[in-house]
């Protein structure tokens, strides 16, 4: 079985659960947050044979490690129908130690994770855009200096120093794992891309660019959870691909 | 130059920046308590990162830091914020403050003990144990559950069991006991994490870079890091040796979470088996050096000055 794990309002999770079902990726379970919420058992053994997690949904669903070869994970929190109702002075600790939960379980699905968690963001792990700007000069992508201060001066907010004109054209690279999906991307800024999934260790990432009119790209933002109905078609197909080892 | 970020009073931040001076290494404090007098700002391009620090009225490049030691706390809970509203000027620099440095950690080339993200392995114990789990360690039988039936049948095959908390935030660690089953429903609001007690002795190791040092510790309570709170608790430390297999495999295990400064917590049973517990990525190791004598801010300082002095 694979997995779609997302928010329930979470519609580009939606699209390609349907996507991906279209090509044969099957037996397929969509799994919201508010499914996850309102699980009714959940037993995760760790051990030095290794991780056995079973998850008993409240529509009778059992969700085993087992049987799981493979996710699509665009989880953001830790779901739970529970925790509104907890003593104020407990909320805070309940809610970390449902998020370090979410953490083991999805960090310990079997097969290929888009994308497996990190203790910085369930589906990948969430950076700064300083970090970014850094790592993606590392990765050989044209990027603007980028400017991060404390000062009263500057509003106490980064200070972007055009990383992109107001008016600039966005375009959208999607990466899934070594391929790069996206119109017209010119081969540096491609392999810049693969370079920079790789730096950042994330499979699955949306980079976004601003194009002049000569054809000039400027890295400016990156992020683990893209709007995925960005790459059509072919990002269901990359996709594909990835979950099933195709 | 070295960067000590924290409270100068605290512990393990004192005893390194006593260290630096003795060894005659150049360093300065961000003095948490002084955030209304410090900035910052840095900038990032073509991978280069350079930008200015202003401590109480100086100014030091920040490409001059070569080692960064980072023991902060939380800046809303210092006794300066404590009763600021949040939207103030002064909490609004103190915030933009901690997190100017905090992004600055993670790309600086300087030694920084230790970044953000490695540290995060240890927000969740079960995440981390997998990670310690694939460096060879042995791990405990552990099950994360909000049954209450699932954790009886746990208990009856292992007799004894421990529960702690998940996250990273401090737990005292118990004893599932007659008294802690009685409210064992209460899990069914939140999974909870028990474990199956491993008999033996506590071990801490503290690596540094390539440097190992282990201390013994011997106590009569569950979770010796609180004995002094309970009744009767007593708890010695003293220094010891590890075979040279587990020291690399100690090594081995730090750099694989990517910190340079690590407190292993191991237990070695009756039969000599090795289990690792948890690894502290921001370790209070002065308690250890205080019993022991064990030259573990000396080792931070060297390695933070750069080069083995």
């Amino acid at each position: 079985m694979w997995l779609v794990l997302c928010e329930t309002q979470d519609v580009a999770a939606q699209w390609a659960y349907l996507g991906l079902l279209a090509r044969g990726v099957e037996p397929l379970e969509l799994i919201t947050s508010t499914n996850l919420a309102q699980a009714v058992c959940w037993e995760h053994r760790l051990g030095n044979d290794g991780v056995l997690t079973t998850v008993t949904l409240a529509d009778g669903r059992h969700i085993s490690s087992s049987d799981v070869h493979g996710a699509l994970n665009r989880l953001l929190t830790a779901p739970s129908a529970l925790l509104p109702l907890a003593r104020p002075s407990e909320k805070a600790y309940a809610s970390q130690e449902l998020v370090s939960f979410f953490l083991s379980w999805l960090y310990s699905l079997p097969g290929p994770v888009l994308n497996r968690p990190t203790p910085q963001g369930l589906s990948g792990q969430w950076r700064h855009l300083s970090e970014w700007v850094w790592l993606s000069a590392k990765a050989g992508l044209p990027v603007s200096p980028y400017v991060v201060s404390a000062d009263a001066g500057s509003g106490y907010a980064p200070v972007q120093m055009s990383l992109a004109p107001p008016d600039a054209p966005v375009r959208t690279v999607l990466l899934v794992g070594n391929q790069v999906v996206g119109d017209s991307i010119p081969e540096a800024i491609a392999e810049g891309c693969r370079r920079l999934g790789q730096l950042a260790n994330t499979a699955l990432l949306g980079i976004d660019f601003a194009a002049n009119p000569e054809g000039y790209w400027t890295f400016t933002s990156a992020t683990p959870l893209p709007d995925l109905r960005q790459g059509g078609e072919v990002v269901l197909d990359a996709m594909a691909a990835k979950l099933t080892g195709g | 130059m070295v960067l000590l970020c924290g409270i100068p009073s605290e512990s393990p931040l004192a005893m390194v920046a006593a260290q630096l001076r003795r060894l005659g290494v150049p360093h300065v404090f961000f003095n948490q308590r002084h955030v209304a007098r410090t900035d910052m700002w840095f900038t990032v391009s073509r991978g280069h990162v350079t930008g200015r620090l202003n401590l109480d009225g100086r100014t030091y490049r920040l490409e001059d830091f070569r080692g960064v030691y980072t023991r902060l706390m939380d800046d809303r809970a210092l006794p300066e914020m404590r009763d600021e509203p949040e939207d103030s000027e002064k909490s609004r620099h103190s915030h933009a403050l901690h997190d100017t440095l905090m992004q600055w950690c993670e790309v600086t080339p300087a030694r920084v003990v230790n970044r953000t993200a490695p540290m995060g392995s240890n927000s969740s114990k079960p995440y981390q144990a997998q990670l310690i789990r694939k460096h060879g360690f042995s791990i405990p039988e552990t099950l994360i559950t909000n049954d209450p039936e699932l954790v009886r049948q746990f208990l009856s095959r292992h007799q004894q069991l421990i529960y702690k908390s998940i996250s990273g935030i401090r737990s005292i660690v118990e004893t599932l006991d007659e008294s802690a089953l009685a409210r064992l429903g209460h899990i069914r609001w939140c999974p909870t994490q028990f474990q199956e007690y491993i008999p033996g002795k506590n071990l801490r190791v503290h690596t540094i870079d390539s440097r190992v040092f282990a201390t013994a510790v011997v106590s009569n309570v569950t979770d010796y890091r609180y004995a002094h709170l309970q009744k009767g608790g007593e708890t010695e430390l003293s220094a010891t040796e590890l075979s040279e297999q587990l020291v690399q495999r100690c090594l081995r295990l730090s750099q694989g979470l990517g910190l340079s400064f690590a407190g292993i917590d191991l237990k070695v049973t009756p039969d000599e088996r090795v289990y690792c517990l948890e690894v502290n990525p921001s370790p209070a190791f002065s308690y250890y050096e205080s019993n022991t004598g064990q030259p573990i801010a000396e080792a931070v300082a060297r390695f933070l000055s750069g080069h083995w002095v």
